[in-house]
């Protein structure tokens, strides 16, 4: 049997047909290509990719959502969040350092506390210089819960019970800043600690409520988004600035009288140093409407709504940054035995 | 607000309001469900913007039923072609596919929607009925009680095994070894990752599922002109409507099966971290293991379709469970929804209930009508599905390879899924020339991580000594379940064995 024509008439679709709607389409494309260099004058002029290097749905995404909402009004496009977790963070840094363009058109969302930390337990297969933290976002510190049916009520009855035997604690992965404050607590307590990774936020709560350990640590932010389900003891902070909402707890400074610094997570913008060196006009935009956000009162309404903590909000630049960055490595440093293993 | 019947028929009636939303979103979940790599959860993800505009109620909606109508959308590909759409479906080809190709495909749609939905309806009304004790279970059911439930699933493998021991070992523990490859759950060190970044955090289960079963059978079908024999595809190609009824009835009869099957489900869903997947394997050892013809299973025996089914819709309340009562989301679906209702102001957690009763029973009766809804919706449409079967060999072969690879990238974004899905591919098609199980080898790459996790907590929380194993009550009874129910068939055929050689002693 013969093939049948595709481009007879009788299918509706002839040569001519075919011929005068490439030449249509070819116009209409030469078209946008004459108009595709006027528009480039700018940045950005196509949205920006943000990955991520934790899942869906978690703490970095909420906040993402909720920053980026009010952010591409002021840089005029829109953000595509990519997540990539796994191995702590490290398999989102290894796909943004190898797989996307050093151009201002990607960056990355991350946790400068616990995956910097990560940095000490085992380098990257990139330099650790070949990216900055520029925009930081919020700083939240770490602090020590149980489930509100545990029997330990305060901070000394954990210590207590420690005196007694070794508790299990919970915490989302061992080089996490919430981690390292539970061991000085240890330290200073003079009781033993197991230390059990549970892999994310979600889960170390779910351990402390369901009693799978004895207490956990973790973010305070998360913890307060838990509510009435967790009792917050400790807060690894000079201040509890959220007072109620983490059950008023001490601080391990007020109540231990030591001299510990903040164990902070901290969420922040990151970008390729390539690109901040060869298009630093680029990141200047980047820089200056990323400032603009935390003026705007519906960045303040967006994050109240989401049931975020506005007192955790607090910009930060590439300097602040920096220091943020450097004094993670020196704790990891610190504590790098622990956190290997080793 | 008073909680009693008339709050209740109040909102049955609100939600059955809310059909405009309910349908269009059972079609989306069916279609999201089908499609290897799609799910609720990423769907959730993608249409975020626009549940974050809708109205609260009707947000989350949207959702409930875009998660149950994607669940039991799973089901349809694993039993027409042998891809499962999603972990939680793996343990439904294992008797659904062998039922398709007896030309019995329209019947096992029918039962498969029939114990979907059933299992969802129960389960919804029990969660209903029994949530703050529901929400306990959580207090319960801690790492040694899950390493005794993890061994209910992978006992399947020494199932498997029974027919051809050795072969169905080895399939086993090679699936063991593929699961662990990623990095270390306590210092994040990689294994066996062959400095692949991709496997880092472990190995991504659609291209597993895909790969095993589907590009395996798109590799044997070729062979042949039909994934049906002549006699299967005349059986199809004669069937009526009398079918879809038949599989309806098959299994109404067996309204037991589904019920303690889906129950199984409710349990392990409200189990912060456990999943569907977990559920329907157990679901399909344990009917397997109480069944009086557990030598059918495996050759397309209802009662071997029912019980995954109705187990992994019976996962779907019960993770809602832990969201709303506790504040804690026990799945990727689940952890979405969270994002959504905090985004909308809502306190999940042991309040809602006081504080927005409407909203807090208001999701699962919205679960509730979405299953009725399917029921009318899906169970007519068994018929036309299952006429896909009929396609020829030359078509069906590449357009499964083809969406499957498709799906393999869709949930990470890696080309190099997609390899590894082909790699999958080749490694089931010699399992399967060869007389080995793929079903024991998937067992192995989906629960052995599970497995190693909570063996890991509960080891170091008891500073590595084995005997935590047995140290907890329920745990305790767990494992005699687990041996009893290892033993009661090789029991069960001994007995029938004493009993047939004196029979045919007193026949002498």
């Amino acid at each position: 049997m013969p093939k049948e024509n595709v481009f007879s008439p009788a299918s509706g679709l002839s040569r001519r047909l075919v011929l005068k709607t490439g030449a249509a389409v070819a116009a209409v494309a030469g078209a946008q290509g004459l108009a595709i260099p006027a528009f480039a004058a700018g940045f950005p002029e196509r949205n920006i990719s943000v990955i991520v290097p934790t899942r869906e749905g978690g703490g970095a995404d909420r906040n993402l959502r909720a920053f980026t909402a009010i952010w591409k009004k002021y840089l005029d496009t829109n953000f595509e969040p990519g997540f990539y977790p796994g191995a702590s963070g490290r398999v989102g840094y290894e796909v943004y350092m190898g797989k996307f363009e050093a151009d201002a058109y990607s960056l990355i969302f991350g946790n400068m506390g616990p995956e910097v930390l990560n940095w000490v337990v085992k380098e990257p297969n990139f330099s650790i210089d070949d990216y900055i933290y520029w925009g930081r976002v919020d700083t939240d510190p770490g602090c020590l819960f149980v489930g509100a049916e545990s029997n330990m009520k305060t901070i000394d009855d954990v210590i207590a019970e420690g005196k007694k035997r070794k508790l299990n604690v919970g915490t989302s992965r061992l080089a996490h800043p919430a981690s390292i404050g539970m061991l000085a607590l240890a330290d200073k307590a003079g009781i033993e600690v197991n230390l059990i990774p549970l892999s994310g936020g979600k889960r170390t709560v779910a351990g402390a409520v369901t009693g799978e350990v004895d207490l956990s640590v973790l973010t305070s932010g998360t913890v307060a988004a838990a509510g009435d389900a967790v009792r917050t003891l400790l807060v690894f902070n000079d201040e509890n600035v959220l007072g109620e909402a983490l059950d008023n707890a001490p601080t391990m400074n007020q109540h231990f009288g030591t001299d510990l610094p903040p164990m902070l997570s901290s969420r922040a913008f990151g970008i390729h140093k390539a690109a901040v060196d060869n298009h630093p006009d680029r990141f200047e935009v980047l820089q200056s409407s990323f400032r603009k956000v935390f003026e705007d009162p519906d960045y303040k309404a967006g994050v109240l709504k989401a049931k975020g903590h506005w007192e955790y909000v607090n910009y930060g630049g590439v300097e602040e940054c920096a220091a943020f960055k450097q004094s993670m490595l020196e704790l990891g440093a610190q504590y790098k035995s622990y956190l290997t293993g080793k | 607000m008073e909680i009693n019947a008339a709050f209740f028929a109040d909102l049955f009636l609100h939600s059955l309001s809310l059909w405009w939303v309910i349908v269009p979103s059972i079609f989306l979940g069916l279609v999201v469900g089908a499609i290897p790599g799609f799910s609720a959860a990423n769907t959730i993800i993608v249409l975020l913007p626009f549940t974050l505009i809708m109205e609260v109620e009707v947000g989350l909606v949207f959702m409930v039923a875009l998660y149950c109508a994607s669940r039991m959308g799973a089901g349809i590909p694993a039993i027409l072609v042998n891809i499962p759409g999603t972990a939680g479906a793996a343990a439904t080809p294992l008797d659904g596919y062998p039922m398709v190709k007896k030309g019995q495909g329209q019947q096992a749609l029918a039962m498969s929607f029939t114990a979907s939905t059933l299992g969802g309806i129960l389960t919804t009304v029990i969660a209903l009925a029994a949530m703050p004790l529901l929400a306990r279970v959580g207090f319960y059911m801690h790492s040694v009680e899950m390493v005794v439930v993890m061994l209910f699933g992978i006992s399947l493998i020494a199932t498997i095994a029974a027919k051809d021991t050795l072969k169905g070992l080895i399939a086993g523990f090679l699936g063991l070894m593929i699961g662990s490859i990623g990095t270390d759950h306590v210092y994040a060190t990689p294994r066996g990752t062959m400095g692949f970044l991709e496997l880092y955090d472990g190995i991504p289960l659609i291209p597993a599922l895909v790969g095993l079963f589907a590009i395996s059978e798109a590799f044997l079908v070729i062979e042949g002109e039909s994934i049906l024999s002549r006699h299967s595809r005349e059986r199809l190609q004669s069937s009526s409507w009398a079918q879809t009824l038949q599989g309806f009835a098959i299994t109404l009869k067996k309204w037991w099966h589904v019920t303690w099957t889906s129950l199984i489900g409710l349990v392990i869903g409200v189990t912060p971290g456990a999943g569907a997947a977990i559920a329907a394997f157990v679901a399909y050892q344990q009917s397997r293991t109480l069944s009086k013809t557990p030598e059918l299973y495996g050759t397309g025996h209802p009662e071997g379709l029912i019980a995954p089914e109705a187990a992994n819709n019976g996962v779907t309340a019960g993770t809602l469970i832990p969201l709303l009562v506790l504040g804690i989301p026990g799945g990727a679906t689940a952890a979405i929804m969270l994002v959504v209702m905090q985004y909308q102001g809502v306190n999940v957690g042991p309040r809602l209930f006081s504080a927005q009763p409407e909203l807090g029973y208001g999701i699962f009766m919205a679960m509730f009508v979405t299953y009725l809804l399917m029921a009318f919706t899906i169970l007519p449409m068994s018929r036309y599905m299952s006429r896909v079967t009929l396609v020829s060999t030359t078509y069906m072969s590449p357009l499964i390879v083809g969406f499957t690879l498709i799906g393999s990238f869709v949930p990470r974004e890696y080309m190099f899924d997609m390899f590894l899905a082909f790699a999958f591919g080749i490694l089931g098609y010699i399992a399967r020339k060869t007389g080995y199980h793929v079903a024991a080898i998937l067992i192995g790459v989906i629960l052995g991580p599970l497995m190693e996790g909570y063996m890991l907590v509960a080891l170091q929380k008891s500073d590595g000594d084995p005997f935590t194993l047995f140290s907890s009550p329920l745990g305790n009874v767990l494992w005699l379940a687990l041996v009893a129910s290892l033993l009661l068939p090789v029991f069960l055929k001994h007995r029938q064995r004493r009993q047939a050689a004196a029979f045919s002693e007193g026949e002498g």
